[in-house]
């Protein structure tokens, strides 16, 4: 996947409002592969929507999305799986982890399926982010922050031509932002990759092509 | 897919699952059961493989005063018309006797020597369920195909070689000998091998096929012409029907009658086996209705677990399978106890038979086996589609 646009993409809940200014809805927009993009907004301006209709999961949305020129609105079951498996990681505002496990099976629960990173990749990134004592620690015991270290990694764990990350460090200081940072930044150039990162505020420190408002 | 298991075990009720375990226990154990019974029932009933409890064995009553005054107790060709054209009736065939005579000679070295008078007859070779290779005869030939009646094996087992200490015989082992048979008339004298093709508990007769037998009236009768029948064979679509005796009745005709009664039993044990074995489905049915709403349950509860493992790229197949595979799991641990459960009882309810029929051949599991498979095979399927739909609904709640 090298390439992903939104055609006069508009979420239903604001086709009534006429006084939506911005860079994303109701424009053309393009995001390439291999390029860093920010996408900057305030609550309500329909962040988490976006994510959730490029990942697939809904399409309460009028226009269209196109990955490298095809309606993802055709897409079948198994085309979203593949999708989300080997093309597109996403770290979710909400994380998405699952309390129960501990977390280096949050992670090994994802890199069982792909099979993608070696064991001491995923090691050395929990030690990076400084949580190695959290390893047999269950996901529902560690704060937001250190959870959300945990679902960068397991975002990770996988191949991917974008990497969507949403608020990734709301909750973390700005050292580890910084290591984060660079941890997303090494991934995705080795992978060569393009990422988008959303803010509501404070937003992680990547070389941007280019900003968006939303 | 341990990790898998490990997250969507979480919710599993126990007592819920025993509760279905339990109850489609007992739901297939009555199912396998009814047709097992059903089964080992007929063995014991349907002892004759030559005739079908379909058929009906029909002659005139000899009154006190029949054979004095000569009255001809053979049906005419007028009285066979008749039935036939009868609506209960669906095939009719005439004994036909020998117009010869027959000795027999029963030689086993040392054990038995028996020699006596007979007779032969024959039906319509339609009307013997014996395989046509086994049941033919080659004109020339010296052996003929004989089916005896079981009353003689029993004469000779529980009377003669009781009475003077001789060795029982099965019908294995007479099946094995050969019966030397003499035929004498019209000038000819001639000995031929008889082969005892079985023995008929429904048959009071000497069989044996029709082709010698009108050869052998033609060779060894000559000109005497073909007497009336006196005994007629016939197949009915409904043995139990009241039609039947009351016909039988008023033309003063005998049949053997404890056949029909038998047929009768047959007939209510196959509508109770019926009744039981509908019940064991309504309550396999009710007790799998009870496995797809814990399952159902289980799914809502684990719903967000497994909302994010679709969308972190577990496809819908691979979230199935963890509770597609326990269902299928517990079908089949029903499947096998249910089975064993049976064996078990069809244990106990045949040593019963055993003691009244020692005889008794007794029909293999086979039939019991495909049915259980059936079900096991039906509900599974329906299990693993009503999962995936389930889990399905969760990827498209979104939308």
């Amino acid at each position: 996947m090298n390439k992903i646009q939104l055609i006069h993409t508009l979420p239903n809940v604001f086709q009534s409002r006429t006084d939506i200014v911005s860079d994303i809805w109701k424009q053309d927009v393009t995001f390439e592969k291999g390029k860093r993009y920010l996408v900057e907004a305030n609550s309500g301006t329909g962040k988490s929507s976006l994510c959730s209709y490029i990942y697939g999961y809904r399409h309460d949305y009028q226009g269209q999305i196109l990955f490298d020129g095809e309606d993802i609105r055709r897409y079948a079951v198994a085309k979203w799986t593949d999708i989300r498996k080997n093309h597109f990681a996403l770290l979710w505002q909400e994380l998405r982890m699952f309390p129960e496990l501990t977390a280096w099976e949050n992670v090994e629960i994802k890199n069982k399926l792909t099979g993608y990173q070696t064991k001491e990749q995923i090691l050395e990134w929990f030690d990076m982010l400084g949580i190695t004592d959290k390893l047999n620690a269950k996901m529902g015991r560690m704060s937001f922050g250190q959870q959300q270290r945990v679902a960068l990694i397991r975002a990770l764990c996988q191949p991917f031509d974008f990497l969507f990350v949403d608020e990734p460090i709301s909750h973390l200081d700005d050292t580890n932002s910084a290591i984060m940072g660079r941890i997303m930044t090494a991934e995705a150039d080795k992978q060569g990759a393009g990422i988008i990162a959303t803010s509501i505020g404070k937003h992680i420190d990547l070389e941007y092509e280019r900003v968006f408002n939303l | 897919m341990k990790l898998v298991w490990k997250l969507l075990r979480q919710h599993i009720s126990i007592p819920q699952f025993l509760g279905f375990f339990f109850a489609n226990l007992v739901g297939v154990v009555i199912i396998l059961l009814g047709v097992q019974f059903y089964n080992d029932y007929k063995a014991l009933d349907n002892e004759d493989s030559f005739m079908k409890a379909d058929y009906l064995i029909v002659n005139k009553k000899i009154g006190a005063l029949s054979g004095l005054t000569g009255k001809n107790n053979a049906f005419s060709g007028a009285e066979i018309e008749e039935l036939k054209n009868e609506d209960f009736v669906e095939r009719i065939g005439a004994f036909t006797p020998s117009s010869f005579n027959v000795k027999a000679r029963f030689d086993v070295e040392g054990f038995v020597n028996f020699s006596t008078e007979m007779f032969f007859e024959s039906v319509p070779d339609e009307f013997v369920d014996v395989k046509s290779d086994a049941w033919d005869y080659q004109e020339g030939s010296s052996e003929i195909p004989i089916i005896l009646p079981k009353n003689y094996l029993d004469l000779y087992n529980f009377g003669y070689a009781q009475g003077k200490g001789l060795p029982k015989l099965s019908e294995g082992i007479l099946g094995a000998m050969k019966l030397n048979v003499l035929i004498a008339g019209n000038g000819n004298n001639d000995s031929f091998d008889g082969r005892i093709v079985g023995f008929s508990s429904r048959l009071n007769t000497i069989l044996v096929p029709e082709k010698f037998m009108q050869w052998a009236n033609r060779q060894y009768a000559g000109g005497e012409t073909v007497k009336e029948p006196t005994r007629l064979i016939m197949e009915v679509n409904n043995p139990t029907d009241d039609r039947i005796t009351s016909y039988l009745q008023e033309r003063d005709y005998e049949t053997d009658e404890d056949k029909l009664d038998a047929s009768k039993t047959t007939f209510i044990l196959r509508v109770i086996v019926s009744i039981v074995m509908v019940v064991g489905v309504v309550i396999s049915i009710l007790s799998i209705y009870i496995l797809m709403l814990s399952v159902f349950l289980l799914v809502q509860k684990n719903s967000t677990k497994l909302e994010n493992l679709l969308l972190i790229g577990y496809s819908p197949a691979k979230v199935s399978f963890p509770y597609q595979a326990l269902t299928v799991g517990l079908n089949v641990l029903v499947f096998v106890l249910a089975v064993i459960v049976m064996l078990l009882v069809r244990g106990v309810y045949l040593e019963m038979f055993e003691n009244f029929f020692p005889d008794l051949q007794v029909p293999g599991i086979w039939q019991a086996l495909v049915v259980g498979m059936g079900l096991l095979v039906v509900v599974s399927i329906f299990n693993i589609i009503a999962v995936y739909g389930k889990v399905m609904s969760i990827w498209k709640r979104k939308d």
